[in-house]
């Protein structure tokens, strides 16, 4: 599985690994995803512009000073860059302690995995998910018009059910709303003067403000 | 108030510091409170108010009772507006307020109410305090700046030995240095209690055999499971015995011990805790339910416990539910012999009642029997197929209470007779008081008083084989299964029996299925026809009911004594006057056939159910009674309510259904109180149960609590103050400063500590319920409470932190809340936090080795933290193991940051009215409003939207644009066409 010889990375869909990692026990759980050494800064390319870097606490309690080089090495070339942090010692807390600020005050997102397969799977995972939309995590929604419509309009401020309902009457068409004018926005009931106009606004302001 | 409630509070006030007060629970701790709040209105030098804490609602309207209107009183809600609770604070020159701590907390925190306003604190759970609780963060808010004292009080010795040393940490945790511990046989409250004794008759009511089996059964059940759990050698084994495992605390025993490596135990441990739990219930409810819905709660368990559980599939539970079910029915072969028996023996004549649409066959059976005896047993019938006989085994106590209720009635009598003119006769005729453990059983009670325990227990199968056959229906429905509908013509007499031919497996429970069916379709026939044919059939069975029960029992022994039946109906029907002539003729015309069917009864099962009618002609004679308005009044009272009855009511005579302890201590305090009044006690208990030894180690615990807390008094450390003799409160000794900031303060001037000026954390109010604020209150944090719109914490104008513990992160991914609240996060400040927090006591980590899989499956918290992260590469996580490390990491995190801003905390995140977010760094540059409601368009993607921005200036357009032009946008017709469907889709109209 693993081409250890790959010059440069060759495939979109290949979890890349530093040959630093070489020998980490951690690599024989990437199973749900292809891997492949290669010359790179972080320990692991895990998609288009998010990296990690592995490190377990017993290491760090040996070498403190390690994470800190590492996360400087990488300069600003990745959008997500995750600390993966091991947790294979007991008495957690002093060391955790030092990680979590080192990361924080590096712009560094920490995860921790407490045995190798839940590291490995991290890795796995947001390699498998690059590109997956956020649904599964947000609250979920009717499929049905209304509530598609509801979720739309009261993403303006102060706008609820019952407006949406009177908008929908009065207007008959999401598109006939959105090109409303003030006056027959202000004509519905129960729509008073600072919802049309933040309505309106909303529809009519253009999304990139001219500076 | 008793002579030792007074030495109570003077105990407790000697000390100007407070103290804290353990008691037997059941001993007054209404009227003590209110004796210490008269006491501390008494000595009015000072003003101020005395704060009282998380005192639970029957408590608070007790001590309002006790103090007579002597005391300011107010209750504040917690969701009491600020304003009105800080006028509440200043007014009153000695007024007691209920509080909740979260409350108060805040208050304290922006000085709305200061502590030199205070007079004194009483707190009513001082078993919860710790140095982590609130009641104890109040404490410390009000010490710190003003000395009062702090009065403590416990009525769960139990709870306060719980623990390592936790009366001592309760103790420093709320600055007190005084211990008094007041048992029910300190010598005080024993010779207050036991001067004027109530009358106390004990009744030891024997258990039926099958409950007693029922009872031997779970016991050896649990005794299995406890061996189990044993063998896992996860937990000491001292604590574990069937005594103990009698116990609500028995589950806190087992979880305090595996909590701690609960992830790591295999699903069979977990389930055998569980089990445990359910026994004991069944165990509990032996004595409270009756035979039906014991057996209905049996049933629903088999169900809903089913394949998981392992009790279920222990020997000895097989006897429980066999038992069980004897106490209700018992399917009976025609020729009266036990179907379980000879169903090896004679298959030839199983199969005649199953064969093909088994259901109608069954209900052909029994529609036969009805045209004979519509009412009742069908113990016997003439046709060889299975039969149904009704059990329906009655409480023991029930008769026992019936009859206690008939003497006391007869004593009354007497006592009219004799003595009216020297007795007052209020005492005489009280009120007659049942306890029971809950509503329920009251309700119960309620009944069979009124109606009988026969129409009861009628009432309850009737509902059961309803249920049943409802069920069993709808299973039916399901399978497409056709059954030719057979209306009720059967009923008139025309059977067919079915060819006796088809051959086939049966098991025995299918026939009870059968059997339980056509006893169903019955009984609704009955009610049906009933409605229809005779209106006055139904008043008779409503007016005459208990004639109706006694007809069935008659039924039973009518071969014993067909003769000297129908005398006794008549006896019966003289007593139920209501029932009118038809009726009455007509019940006589089913008795006769009833008559018939009963001489087939085998001598064997007539002799058993020849002794149940003795008891049912006991039943209704007291009933009779009743009827005439003989019985005294009675009065229910379900001691879980805890309403606290017995000054209302002043009952002369208790009869206590189900012992409970707390409640005996409260008839003895009430009784101590009025010496003068005649109280006689009954107590039923059933015979070598586990409810007898249920309240007696109740008793030898509370004992035991008491003599461990004696113990650990002597022992005790309490640190004080050396100049005014204060209790210092609890160590700090623990806190380690972090390593960072230790270094570089011992650079800058050789290990001096504190920073100069003290570090702030604004809080949202919210969060006041957990234990954070306090302990960061602890380590020396000024804590800012106000209402956040965004976040939890805000450590710095960039930093801010949304806390998660483990089942909230779950709960809150479940939900889709914490998207939202990280995507504002996010937006508003430049370094997000999630914090995910574990709790000391529990694991560190999210699962087991078994949870993780082999694939990445979207439900796994991997995927949903990972995917979490993927869309906000800005998302900070911290991971901390305890509150305690929370702490510490906030503070590190806080040094060289500015201190936040506590007006613009509160402003983040809420528009101003020109609808712009202040502190937005996209309000700027984009239009945010119009970005949301674009990116909530269906068929627009977090990977399209931007295209979209770029191709339209605004919504406006959008809606105008074709829709080629779109698919040109998204990259996709499919998306394009969604969208565009969706703009000018009609809307329906719903006005």
């Amino acid at each position: 599985q693993a081409s250890s010889s790959a010059p440069v990375p060759q495939s979109k869909n290949v979890i890349l690994v530093s040959h630093r990692q070489k020998g980490n026990p951690l690599l024989k759980h990437i199973r749900n995803a292809r891997w492949t050494f290669a010359d790179i800064v972080p320990d692991y390319v895990v998609g288009q512009s998010s990296c990690a870097l592995y490190i377990s606490i017993r290491y760090h309690l040996l070498h403190p000073d390690y994470l800190y080089y590492r996360i400087r090495e990488l300069q600003k070339n990745f959008r997500l860059r995750v600390i993966l942090c091991h947790i294979d010692v007991e008495d957690v807390v002093k060391p955790l302690h030092e990680i979590t600020r080192t990361a924080l005050l590096h712009e560094c997102t920490l995860l921790c995995g407490w045995s190798m397969e839940e590291c490995g799977r991290y890795l796995e995972t947001i390699k498998v998910y690059e590109n997956k939309p956020a649904d599964s995590i947000r609250e979920h929604m009717d499929n049905d018009y209304l509530s598609r419509l509801t979720h739309a309009l009261t993403s303006v401020r102060h706008v609820n059910k019952t407006d949406v309902l009177t908008l929908g009457s009065s207007f008959g068409s999401l598109s006939r709303i959105m090109d409303a004018s003030m006056e027959e926005l202000a004509r519905c009931p129960g729509i008073g003067e600072r919802k049309v106009k933040r309505l309106y606004d909303t529809f009519h302001e253009p999304f990139k403000r001219v500076t | 108030m008793v002579s030792f409630e007074e030495q109570v509070v003077a105990d407790l006030v000697e000390d100007p510091n407070g103290g804290l007060v353990v008691l037997s629970s059941g001993l007054p701790l209404a009227s003590i409170a209110a004796g210490l709040l008269l006491h501390l209105k008494q000595q009015e030098e000072q003003g101020g108010c005395i704060l009282l804490l998380s005192a639970p609602d029957p408590l608070k309207a007790l001590i309002r009772r006790r103090l007579l209107g002597l005391v300011d009183l107010h209750d504040v809600a917690p969701d009491l507006p600020a304003q009105q609770r800080a006028s509440l604070y200043s007014s009153g020159q000695c007024a007691a307020l209920f509080l909740s701590p979260r409350a108060l907390a805040a208050d304290l925190l922006t000085s709305r109410l200061h502590p030199s306003r205070v007079r004194a604190l009483v707190l009513f759970s001082a078993h919860r305090s710790s140095d982590t609780s609130s009641d104890a963060f109040i404490a410390r808010l009000l010490r710190s700046r003003h000395l009062l004292p702090v009065y403590a009080f416990s009525d769960r010795p139990h709870a306060m030995v719980s623990g390592f040393a936790k009366a001592e940490r309760a103790m420093k945790s709320l600055y007190v240095r005084r211990l008094h511990l007041w048992p029910r046989f300190h010598v005080l409250v024993a010779a207050d209690l036991e001067r004027a004794p109530p009358d106390v008759v004990d009744v030891r009511v024997p258990m039926t055999p099958p409950m007693r089996g029922i009872q031997a059964a779970v016991l050896a059940t649990m005794d299995a499971c406890l061996k189990e759990l044993r063998r896992t050698n996860k937990v000491d084994v001292d604590d574990l015995t069937v005594d103990k495992g009698l116990f609500k605390s028995f589950d806190e025993i087992v979880r305090r011990q595996l909590d701690p490596i609960w992830h790591t135990l295999g699903k069979k441990t977990k389930q055998l805790v569980a089990d445990l739990r359910t026994l004991r219930k069944l165990l509990d409810y032996l004595v409270r339910y009756d035979a039906v819905t014991y057996l209905k709660y049996l049933d629903t368990l088999r169900v809903s416990e089913g394949v998981r559980s392992v009790w279920i599939l222990a020997d000895s539970s097989h006897k429980i539910f066999e038992l069980a079910k004897r106490r209700v029915y018992q399917v009976v072969r025609a020729d009266g012999t036990k179907i379980s028996s000879d169903i090896k023996g004679t298959p030839t004549k199983k199969r005649k009642t199953t064969h093909n649409s088994t259901n109608n066959k069954g209900k052909e059976t029994v529609y036969e029997d009805s045209t004979t005896d519509k009412y009742g047993i069908r113990n016997a019938n003439a046709d060889p197929g299975v039969v149904l006989e009704e059990v329906l085994e009655e409480a023991p106590k029930w008769k026992v209470l019936l009859e206690l209720l008939q003497e006391i009635a007869e004593e009354r009598m007497k006592g009219d007779g004799e003595n009216a003119q020297y007795e007052d006769r209020n005492d005489e005729s009280g009120t007659v008081l049942v306890t029971c453990k809950d509503e329920r059983s009251c309700l119960h009670l309620q009944e069979c008083i009124a109606k009988g325990p026969h129409k009861v227990m009628r009432e309850e199968w009737e509902k059961y084989l309803l249920g049943k056959a409802e069920l069993h229906g709808l299973r039916k429905n399901n399978k497409k299964k056709s059954q030719q509908p057979k209306g009720f013509g059967v009923l008139d007499g025309e059977v067919q029996m079915g060819p006796s031919d088809i051959s086939g497996p049966v098991s025995i429970s299918k026939l009870e299925t059968n059997a339980l069916l056509a006893a169903a379709s019955e009984i609704r026939t009955f009610t049906k026809e009933a409605g229809i044919k005779d209106d006055s059939n139904v008043t008779c069975s409503k007016r005459g009911s208990k004639g109706k029960g006694k007809r069935k029992l008659k039924k039973t022994t009518a071969n014993r004594e067909a003769s000297n039946r129908n005398k006794n109906r008549y006896g019966e029907n003289d007593v139920d006057q209501g029932t009118d002539l038809e009726a009455q003729g007509q019940s006589g015309r089913t008795d006769e056939q009833a008559d018939t069917d009963a001489f087939k009864v085998s001598a064997d099962d007539a002799f058993s159910s020849a002794s149940t009618a003795v008891d049912g002609c006991n039943y209704s004679s007291a009933f009779g009674e009743l009827a005439n308005g003989k019985l005294p009044p009675v009065q229910f009272y379900a001691v879980d309510s805890e309403q606290h009855v017995l000054d209302v009511w002043e009952p002369s005579v208790i009869i206590v259904y189900h012992p409970d302890v707390t409640f005996v201590r409260e008839i003895e305090v009430y009784k101590a109180e009025n010496p003068s009044r005649k109280l006689k006690v009954y107590f039923l208990f059933y015979e070598d149960s586990t409810e007898v030894q249920k309240y007696e180690s109740s008793i030898r615990r509370e004992n035991e609590a008491f003599e461990s807390l004696i113990r650990q008094k002597s022992l005790m450390m309490i640190p004080v103050d050396q100049v005014d003799g204060r209790c210092i409160g609890p160590t700090l000794a623990n806190d380690q400063e972090p390593l960072l900031s230790q270094n570089s303060i011992t650079r800058k001037a050789g290990g001096r500590k504190a920073p100069d000026k003290e570090m702030q954390v604004i809080v949202d109010m919210r969060e006041f319920m957990s234990s954070l604020p306090n302990v960061l209150h602890q380590k020396g944090i000024q804590i800012v409470p106000v209402t956040l719109e965004v976040g939890d914490y805000v450590l710095s104008p960039l930093i801010c932190v949304e806390r998660k513990s483990i089942a909230d992160l779950f709960q809150s991914f479940a939900s889709g809340r914490l998207y939202n609240q990280v995507e504002t996060m996010v937006r508003y400040y430049k370094i997000p936090v999630l914090l995910i927090e574990f709790s000391q006591d529990k694991s560190f980590s999210f699962q087991s080795a078994s949870e993780i899989g082999d694939d990445v499956s979207p439900t796994n918290i991997i995927s949903k933290l990972s995917l979490l992260v993927l869309h906000f590469p800005r998302l900070r996580i911290v991971w901390s193991r305890s509150l305690h490390a929370t702490a510490d990491i906030f503070i590190s995190l806080k040094t060289n940051q500015d201190e936040p801003d506590e007006n613009k905390a509160m402003r983040v995140g809420v528009p101003s009215e020109d609808g712009t977010v202040e502190n937005d760094v996209r309000a700027e540059n984009y239009n945010t409003s119009a970005i949301e409601f674009l990116r909530r368009l269906p068929g627009v993607t977090d990977s399209n939207y931007r295209a979209i921005m770029d191709g339209c200036s605004s919504l406006a357009e959008l809606a105008l644009l074709p829709v080629e032009r779109l698919a040109e946008l998204m990259g996709s017709q499919k998306g394009a066409r969604t969208l565009k469907e969706f703009l000018d889709a009609k809307c329906p109209t719903m006005l």
